[in-house]
C-alpha cells in the first residue's frame, strides 16, 4: 500500500523535491541530467487555461468538478479557466482516441485538440489503465509519458514565441479493496501500480514538470471510514473530494472548513460548463458530423460551435461565483 | 491516402453512401406525411387470422420509446427519447423512463409513472437491482428507488467509455441471459473502452457484451453485425439476433464468434435468412395464452416496412435452420414502425412502436421538421377467444414458488429467476438446495422421472450461476455433472458454457459431491458427443478455459487436444468455425508442445493438421516433415489419406525447402495426376499469400504442361504463371497458339505467359493480341496480360483491337485489365484519342470505367465522346414521374422479370433473388418489400447516388502497381479479401497493399440506357414486387 503521508503540504519540503534531490544526486554525474532551475512549482497564475487530460478519472471529475471547483475556489480573482479532455480507457497513447482510425492517429489528434485550446496548463493524469501490462509495460510507458509531455509542451507554430506550455502530472489514486475488487488483487494491482507512480515522478522531474501525488497521498485526505473508490476504481464523491485537496494542497492552497458546502453553487456551474463543453469537443454523431458520412449530415456540423458561447457564458457564472467565494 | 486502421478502412467502404435499404433515400422525398391518429392506425393494420390488436399505451405518456422490458411485478418500463437524434445547442437533455402499469387487467395501461429524466438518448432500460439499467450515450447507469415512490433517487454510473460516432448505434437491447448476466450490444460505428477492475475492454465496431454487474466483469461475447437490435435467448440458452441493417435475418451467437462486418478475423459467420429485410428487435414466443403454432416462433420487425414479422427455427446440426413465416402486423401507414417486442405477463405480446415517418438521421436532415418527436404506441397483441394467463407479482412468491416457475413459459420464467437472484445465495440457498437434491435424484429410470426434468435441472443450474458471489457457495459440481450428462443435448450443450464460468473453482474443495472433478475432465465428453451442438459449446467452453491456463501447462494442452477431438467427426460451418478458433485460441499451447514432441494428437494427424491450417503457422513446418519422412519408414501409422492431407498443410506453411519435396511429389510419374494438381494448386496458394515458392529451379514443371490430365495441365501452368518459369515460356506460347486446343486452355496459357519475364513471352503476346485471327476471348486474355508488362504496346494494340468492334464482355476483360494498373487508363485514353470508336463498344467500356470505382477522368472524356449517349443522369424530372406512374399502372413485372434475367443488363450477374445470381451487389429477395419505385428508379439510372450499407467499395493499390476495385468480405491481421465486380473473391495480401481508399458503387452507369421508358417501367415494378 502506498505510504500515508502527506507528500506536499504547504510549508514543507515538497514530495518532488526531495526525490528530486536523490535523483540529482544520482545523476550529477551524467551529462544532459535536468537542471534544477528546469523545475517549476505547480502553480496557478492569473488567466491561465487549464486543459485536464487522462482516463476516466478526468472523464468522470467533468461530471463531478471536485477538482475544477477546489482549484478555481482557491484562486478567487485568477480567472483560471479549465477544458476537460478525459476519456475512459484512454492511456498515454492515445488508445480510447482513434475512433476510426488507430491510436496514433489519435495521439495527433489529441495534441491538435490541446493546441487548440492554446493551454498554459496541461494537468496530465495517466498511468492505471497502463498499469495492467505490469513489469513489461514499464519502460514503454515511462518513454511515451516523457513523449506526450515533450509534444504538449510545444507550443503552436503560430505562437512560438510563446512561453511553453506548463505541464503538471498526477499519479493514479490506488486501487482500494473494496467489492468487487478483492484485497489480494488490490494489493497486487497496487503494487504494479507504485512501479507506474514512480515512473510518473521520475518523468515529472525529467521534464521540469509539476507533480500531484494522488497515489501518495490521496487516501490521508479521506475522511475516516470513508470510501476513496465506487468499485475498487473509479474514484467516489469522497475520493474526489479528497483528490481535490490534494490538488489544492500541491498548488500551496490547502483547503480547509467545510470547503465542499462552501463552494456548492460554483461546483453547480462547473459542472455545467462541463457539460456543455463534453458536447463541443466530444459530440455524438461524430460520423455524420466531421467524418466519412459528412456528405449525409455536415451541414449540421455548424450547430457544434454554438456551443463556444453556452460555454462562455457558464464559465463567466464560474467566475463571478468564485471571485464572491468566501 | 493510407489508411492507418484496418477498422476504418474497412468502414469508409462498408458506408460510403446510404444504401438499397432504400427507405432511407425515399425518405428523402416523402411528403404525404399522415396525421397521428391511433385509431387510425389500428385501422391500417392488417393482422394475422386469429389475433387481434388493441392501443396499450400511447403518448403523452410515452414519447418515442426506445427499448421495452418488463420487471418482475409485470410493469413495463419504456425508455423515450426526444433528444434523438442530436442535443441542440444549448438544451438540456430530458429523455425519461417511464413505468407503466396495467392494474386493472383490461389490456390498457392505467398507471404512467416517471421513474426518471433527465437522460440523454437512453436507448435501453432493464428493470433490476432495486430500479434500473439505463443506457446513457456515453455511460451504463443504474437509477435506483430508494423510498419506494417509484422515482429514481440515487443515479450511479456503472459503466462508461461507449462511443457516440452515431445515436441509432449507442449501446442498445439491454437483456438478462439466463446466466443473469447483463447482456447488450453495440452497433458498427461505436468504439468503446471501458474500464473495470479487471482492466480496460475495448469493443470497436459491433458486437455483444456480456456484463456481470456485481463483479462488474466485462466481456465482449460476440463481435460484428451492422445494428444488433434484436437479442433474444431460447429455453435452452441460446442466443438469437436479428440486424437492423444486415440482411441475413435471424443469427445464432455463441461466444467468440465473430459475424458480418467484424474486423480482425479472416473468417466470419452469416445469419440463417440470408436476404431478409433488416430487422430490429427479436422475442420468442411461448405461453399458455398463444396457440400451439405460435409456440417457439421469432417476432421481430421490418420496421422499414412497417411489419412486423414471424420466423420458425428448426434444430438442425449445431444450431438451426429459419424459415419466415407470414406477418403478425402488416401496415399500410409510413409511421407504424414497431421496434422493440416482448411478451407481458399476461401472455400477450406487446410491440414498442416508435411512431416515426422519418426512421433514422443518415439520410434526413437531424433538424427536419417531418421527424417526430413527440408520439409513440405500445400495441398489445392477443390471440383472440383464448383466455389471458393469470398475472401475478413475482416479488410477492416465496422461493419454493418461484423455483417452481423456472420451468413455465414466457415472462413468468425471466420473472422468477431475477427476483430469486437478487435475493441472493444465502436467502435462497437452502430451499435451492433441497430442489437440486431432488432434481439431481430424477434421473431416466427413477420413480417420476419426465423428460420435463431435464430442463428444470438446467434451469436449476443457471439460477446457481446467477446467484454466484466468486465464493463456492453457489457452485454445485453434482447438479453440474447431472446436467452435463443429460439425455437432452441442449442441456449438455447449455451447461458447458456453466463450467467457463465455474473454471476457477471447479475440482476444488467445498464444490459439492462430485465436485472433485475439474473444468476440463468434466468437458471432455462435451468433444466426443453425438450431438454436434454440444460438441461445439464444448469447444468453445474448452478454448475459453484453456485461454485462462498457463499455456505450458499440461492442462492447457489438454484444453488443446480436446477440442481437436472435433476435428474427427463431420462438421457444419459453425462447428467448423467453433474448433478453428479453438485452435487458433488456444495455439500458445498446443503449438511449443507440439514442436516438443509433447503433444497428444490421439494418434490422429488430422487434428493436429487442422490445427496448424487453422492457426495458420509456419512454425510447424519441420514437424510435418518429420512425420512425412517417419511415415516412409514406418507407413502403418498414417494412412495415405493422412499422408496427403500433410503434403497438403506442408505445400500451404512449410519452408521454401519443404514446399520443394511437395514439389518433386507433384512431378513425381507415379502420383496420380489429380493429386498432383490439387499439390501444384496449394503450392501457388503459398506463393500468392506468402510470397514462397518451392527452393530449386523450377523447370521441371514444363513437362506437366502438356499432361494430356486437364486439371493438371492447368493447375501447371497457373503454377508456371505463379512462378515465373521461364523455361516453360515455349510450351506456354504453343499451347497459347494451338488452335487445336479448347480455348480456355489456350486463355490460360496466355495469362501464365503474360507473368512471365523475357521479351520472348512479351512478343508472344503481341502477336496474338495483334493477330487477325485469334480468337476473341484469346486476344482479351493476350491484352490484358500485355498492360502489366508494356504499357505502350498494350495501348496501341488495344485501341487499334477496340476500333473493331470487338464483343462486350471482350471488351470488359480487357478495359478491367487497363484499369487494375496503376496510370494505365490515361495511357489508353491518350491511344484513342485519334481513334474512332463505335458509341457501342465505347459505352461498353464506360461502364467498366464505373465499375472501376474511382475517377477516371481523362479515359471517361474520350469514351464519352465517342458513345455520345445521353446517360440515364439528364432524364428529365416529366420522364421519371412518367415511368413511376406506369409502374403504379401498366407496367408489367412479368415483362421486367425477362428484362432483369436478359445478360446484358447484367443483373442477375451481381445481385441475388432467393438462391440465384451473384453477390456483389445487394441481395433483391425482399428489396421490395422496402423500395419505393422511386428509389429504384433513382438507383437503376444513377447508381453511385445510393449505395447499400456494406456493398461501398474499396479501391486498393498494391506494392506491384495493380488496383483492384471491390466490395470488402473481410479482413484479417493479414489478409483483405474483396468481392470484385465479376463476384469473384479476391485475397490480397496487407502487406502488399500500398494504398487503400473508399471507392464508390461497383454498379456501372448506364445500364438501362438501351431500355424504353416502357421497359425500365417493367422492370421497377418487377422489383417492387420482389418480397411482397
Amino acid at each position: 500500500m502506498p505510504s500515508k503521508a502527506c507528500p506536499w503540504p504547504g510549508g514543507l519540503l515538497p514530495l518532488a523535491a526531495r526525490l528530486f534531490i536523490a535523483v540529482a544526486i544520482c545523476l550529477c554525474s551524467q551529462p544532459g541530467a535536468a537542471e534544477p532551475a528546469g523545475q517549476p512549482p505547480f502553480e496557478l497564475s492569473r488567466g491561465d487555461r487549464v486543459v485536464l487530460l487522462g482516463d476516466a478519472i478526468i472523464e468522470r471529475e467533468g461530471e463531478r468538478g471536485a477538482i475544477e471547483t477546489a482549484l478555481v475556489a482557491t484562486h478567487p480573482g485568477a480567472n483560471l479557466t479549465f477544458r476537460n479532455l478525459g476519456w475512459s480507457g484512454d492511456t498515454v497513447w492515445a488508445e480510447s482516441r482513434g475512433v476510426f482510425d488507430a491510436p496514433s492517429a489519435g495521439y495527433a489528434r489529441l495534441l491538435d485538440l490541446v493546441r487548440g485550446l492554446q493551454p498554459t496548463v496541461v494537468i496530465v493524469a495517466y498511468g492505471r489503465n497502463e498499469s495492467f501490462a505490469g513489469a513489461a509495460g514499464l519502460a514503454p510507458f515511462r518513454e511515451q509519458l516523457g513523449r506526450l509531455c515533450h509534444d504538449l509542451r510545444r507550443p503552436p507554430r503560430e505562437a512560438a514565441d510563446a512561453p511553453p506550455t506548463r505541464i503538471v502530472l498526477v499519479t493514479p489514486p490506488p486501487f482500494e479493496a473494496i467489492p468487487p475488487l478483492s484485497a489480494a488483487a488490490a494489493t497486487a494491482r497496487n503494487a504494479a501500480l507504485s512501479d507506474y507512480a514512480s515512473a510518473i515522478r521520475d518523468v515529472a522531474l525529467e521534464q521540469g514538470a509539476g507533480i500531484v501525488d494522488l497515489f501518495g497521498a490521496v487516501e490521508a485526505q479521506l475522511p475516516a471510514g470513508a470510501r476513496l473508490t465506487e468499485n475498487g476504481v473509479h474514484l467516489s464523491d469522497a475520493g474526489y473530494d479528497a483528490a481535490a485537496a490534494v490538488f489544492a494542497a500541491a498548488c500551496g492552497k490547502p483547503l480547509s472548513g467545510d470547503f465542499a458546502g462552501r463552494t456548492a453553487a460554483i461546483r453547480t456551474a462547473v459542472n455545467e460548463k462541463n457539460r456543455l463543453f463534453f458536447h463541443r469537443w466530444r459530440p455524438a454523431n461524430e460520423t455524420y458530423l466531421f467524418l466519412f458520412r459528412r456528405h449525409e449530415q455536415g451541414n449540421n456540423a455548424v450547430e457544434i460551435p454554438q456551443f463556444d458561447p453556452l460555454v462562455e457564458a457558464a464559465e463567466a457564472t464560474v467566475r463571478t461565483l468564485a471571485q464572491e467565494s468566501p | 491516402m493510407p489508411l492507418a486502421s484496418p477498422l476504418r478502412a474497412l468502414l469508409s467502404a462498408l458506408l460510403v453512401v446510404a444504401t438499397v435499404a432504400p427507405v432511407a433515400s425515399a425518405q428523402r422525398a416523402l411528403t404525404d406525411i399522415p396525421v397521428p391518429d391511433p385509431a387510425a392506425e389500428l385501422e391500417a393494420m392488417e393482422v394475422a387470422e386469429g389475433y387481434e390488436v388493441n392501443l396499450f399505451a400511447t403518448d403523452p405518456a410515452i414519447r418515442k420509446p426506445l427499448q421495452i422490458n418488463f420487471d418482475p411485478r409485470g410493469r413495463l418500463w419504456v425508455s423515450s427519447s426526444s433528444v434523438y437524434p442530436q442535443l441542440r445547442p444549448g438544451e438540456i437533455p430530458d429523455d425519461t423512463v417511464t413505468i407503466l402499469d396495467d392494474t386493472d387487467g383490461d389490456g390498457v395501461a392505467d398507471v404512467s409513472q416517471v421513474f426518471a429524466s433527465g437522460l440523454h438518448m437512453p436507448t435501453a432500460v432493464l428493470p433490476g437491482d432495486g430500479g434500473c439499467y439505463v443506457a446513457n450515450a456515453t455511460e451504463m447507469l443504474h437509477l435506483a428507488d430508494t423510498d419506494g415512490d417509484d422515482r429514481a433517487d440515487l443515479r450511479r454510473t456503472v459503466l462508461s467509455g461507449f462511443g457516440t460516432e452515431d445515436t441509432h448505434h449507442l449501446i442498445h437491447t439491454f437483456r438478462w441471459g439466463v446466466d443473469s448476466r447483463l447482456y447488450f450490444n453495440q452497433s458498427i460505428y461505436i468504439h468503446s473502452h471501458v474500464e473495470t477492475p479487471s482492466g480496460v475492454r475495448r469493443l470497436n465496431g459491433g458486437g455483444m457484451w456480456r456484463f456481470h454487474p456485481s463483479t462488474l466483469e466485462l466481456d465482449v461475447f460476440a463481435r460484428g453485425w451492422v445494428n444488433p437490435w434484436g437479442h433474444a435467448i431460447d429455453p435452452w440458452g441460446r442466443s438469437l439476433v436479428t440486424d437492423g441493417a444486415g440482411g441475413e435475418g435471424i443469427n445464432l451467437g455463441f461466444p467468440g464468434a465473430a459475424y458480418f462486418t467484424a474486423v480482425g478475423t479472416p473468417r466470419i459467420l452469416h445469419g440463417m435468412n440470408p436476404g431478409s429485410p433488416k430487422l430490429c428487435g427479436l422475442e420468442i414466443l411461448s405461453g399458455a395464452h398463444l396457440p400451439d403454432d405460435a409456440q417457439g416462433t421469432l417476432v421481430t420487425h421490418d420496421f422499414r416496412a412497417n411489419r412486423v414479422c414471424r420466423y420458425r427455427l428448426t434444430e438442425s446440426g449445431s444450431g438451426f435452420e429459419s424459415e419466415k413465416l407470414p406477418d403478425l402486423i402488416r401496415s399500410s401507414r409510413v409511421d407504424f414502425r414497431p421496434i422493440d417486442v416482448k411478451t407481458g405477463p399476461d401472455g400477450a405480446i406487446y410491440i414498442a412502436d416508435w411512431y416515426n415517418p422519418i426512421i433514422q438521421h443518415g439520410e434526413v436532415d437531424f433538424r427536419d421538421d417531418r421527424r417526430d418527436r413527440t408520439h409513440g404506441r405500445i400495441w398489445r397483441v392477443t390471440a383472440k377467444g383464448r383466455a389471458l394467463v393469470p398475472r401475478f407479482d413475482a416479488t410477492k412468491l416465496a422461493n419454493g414458488e418461484l423455483i417452481d416457475l423456472l420451468t413455465a413459459d414466457g415472462w413468468a420464467r425471466d420473472a422468477a429467476r431475477r427476483v430469486l437472484v437478487e435475493r441472493g445465495i444465502d436467502e435462497v440457498g437452502p430451499d435451492l438446495d433441497d430442489w437440486s437434491a431432488a432434481a439431481r435424484r430424477a434421473v431416466p429410470g427413477s420413480a417420476g422421472y419426465h423428460a420435463g426434468l431435464e430442463r428444470r435441472c438446467l434451469e436449476l443450474l443457471w439460477l446457481r450461476q446467477g446467484l454466484d458471489d466468486g465464493s463456492t457457495a453457489a457452485i454445485d459440481g453434482a447438479l453440474l455433472s447431472r446436467v452435463l450428462t443429460s439425455p437432452d443435448p441442449r442441456a449438455r450443450a447449455a451447461a458447458a458454457r456453466v463450467v467457463v464460468d465455474w473454471a476457477d473453482r471447479l475440482g476444488k474443495p467445498g464444490v459439492g459431491p462430485d465436485g472433485s472433478l475439474g473444468p476440463i475432465d468434466l468437458l471432455a465428453p462435451t468433444v466426443d458427443d453425438e450431438n454436434a451442438a454440444v460438441r461445439l459449446e464444448g469447444v468453445r467452453a474448452l478454448a475459453a478455459v484453456g485461454r485462462r491456463l498457463d499455456p505450458g501447462s499440461p492442462e492447457a494442452r489438454r484444453a488443446a487436444a480436446l477440442a481437436l477431438h472435433a476435428v474427427d467427426r463431420p462438421r457444419d460451418d459453425a462447428l467448423d468455425y467453433a474448433v478453428w478458433l479453438a485452435a487458433r485460441d488456444l495455439e500458445p499451447a498446443w503449438l511449443p508442445a507440439l514442436l516438443a514432441g509433447s503433444f497428444d494428437d490421439g494418434g490422429k494427424i488430422g487434428r493436429v493438421l487442422f490445427a496448424i491450417r487453422a492457426a495458420e503457422t509456419t512454425a510447424a513446418s519441420g514437424w510435418m516433415m518429420e512425420q512425412w519422412q517417419q511415415a516412409g519408414i514406418d507407413g502403418a501409422k498414417l494412412t495415405g489419406a493422412d499422408i496427403d492431407a500433410l503434403l497438403h498443410a506442408v505445400a500451404l506453411l512449410g519452408t521454401a525447402e519443404h514446399l520443394r519435396h511437395v514439389f518433386d511429389v507433384a512431378l513425381a510419374a507415379d502420383t496420380p495426376p489429380a493429386k498432383s494438381a490439387s499439390l501444384l494448386g496449394h503450392l501457388a496458394e503459398s506463393q500468392r499469400k506468402r510470397k514462397v515458392a518451392p527452393a530449386g529451379d523450377l523447370a521441371g514443371l514444363t513437362r506437366l504442361l502438356t499432361s494430356p490430365d486437364a486439371a493438371l495441365e492447368s493447375a501447371a501452368v497457373d503454377a508456371a504463371g505463379v512462378w515465373q518459369v521461364e523455361a516453360a515460356a515455349a510450351t506456354l506460347e504453343r499451347i497459347a497458339a494451338d488452335v487445336d486446343r479448347p480455348l480456355v486452355r489456350r486463355e490460360a496459357a496466355c495469362r501464365a505467359l503474360g507473368n512471365l519475364p523475357g521479351q520472348a513471352a512479351h512478343d508472344a503476346l503481341a502477336a496474338l493480341g495483334a493477330g487477325p485471327t485469334t480468337p476473341e476471348p484469346l486476344v482479351a486474355a493476350a491484352l490484358s496480360s500485355l498492360v502489366g508488362r508494356s504499357l505502350d504496346d498494350a495501348s496501341t494494340i488495344t485501341a487499334a483491337w477496340l476500333a473493331t468492334g470487338p464483343g462486350d464482355g471482350a471488351i470488359h476483360e480487357v478495359m478491367r485489365a487497363f484499369l487494375g494498373a496503376r496510370g494505365a487508363a490515361d495511357r489508353l485514353a491518350q491511344a484513342l484519342a485519334p481513334t474512332t470508336l463505335a458509341p457501342s463498344t465505347a459505352r461498353t467500356a464506360l461502364q467498366d470505367v464505373t465499375a472501376a470505382g474511382r475517377p477516371e477522368p481523362g479515359l471517361t472524356a474520350v469514351l464519352e465522346r465517342a458513345a455520345a449517349s445521353t446517360s440515364g443522369r439528364t432524364m428529365t424530372a416529366e420522364e421519371r414521374a412518367w415511368i413511376l406512374a406506369r409502374v403504379g399502372t401498366g407496367a408489367d413485372a412479368g415483362r421486367g422479370r425477362e428484362l432483369y434475367r436478359r445478360e446484358n443488363l447484367r443483373c442477375l450477374a451481381c445481385h441475388r433473388i432467393d438462391r440465384e445470381g451473384g453477390r456483389v451487389g445487394p441481395n433483391l429477395t425482399a428489396i421490395g418489400s422496402a423500395a419505393q419505385p422511386d428509389y429504384l428508379l433513382e438507383s437503376l439510372l444513377d447508381p453511385a447516388k445510393n449505395v447499400k450499407e456494406g456493398y461501398g467499395s474499396l479501391v486498393v493499390v498494391t506494392t506491384d502497381g495493380q488496383v483492384t476495385s471491390g466490395i470488402p468480405v473481410s479482413r484479417s491481421d493479414t489478409e483483405l479479401v474483396l468481392r470484385n465486380a465479376l463476384d469473384k473473391e479476391v485475397r490480397l495480401q496487407l502487406a502488399d497493399i500500398d494504398e487503400e481508399a473508399p471507392g464508390t458503387s461497383l454498379m456501372p452507369a448506364g445500364l438501362v440506357d438501351g431500355l424504353s421508358k416502357e421497359e425500365i417501367a417493367d422492370l421497377v415494378r418487377y422489383l417492387s414486387s420482389l418480397g411482397r
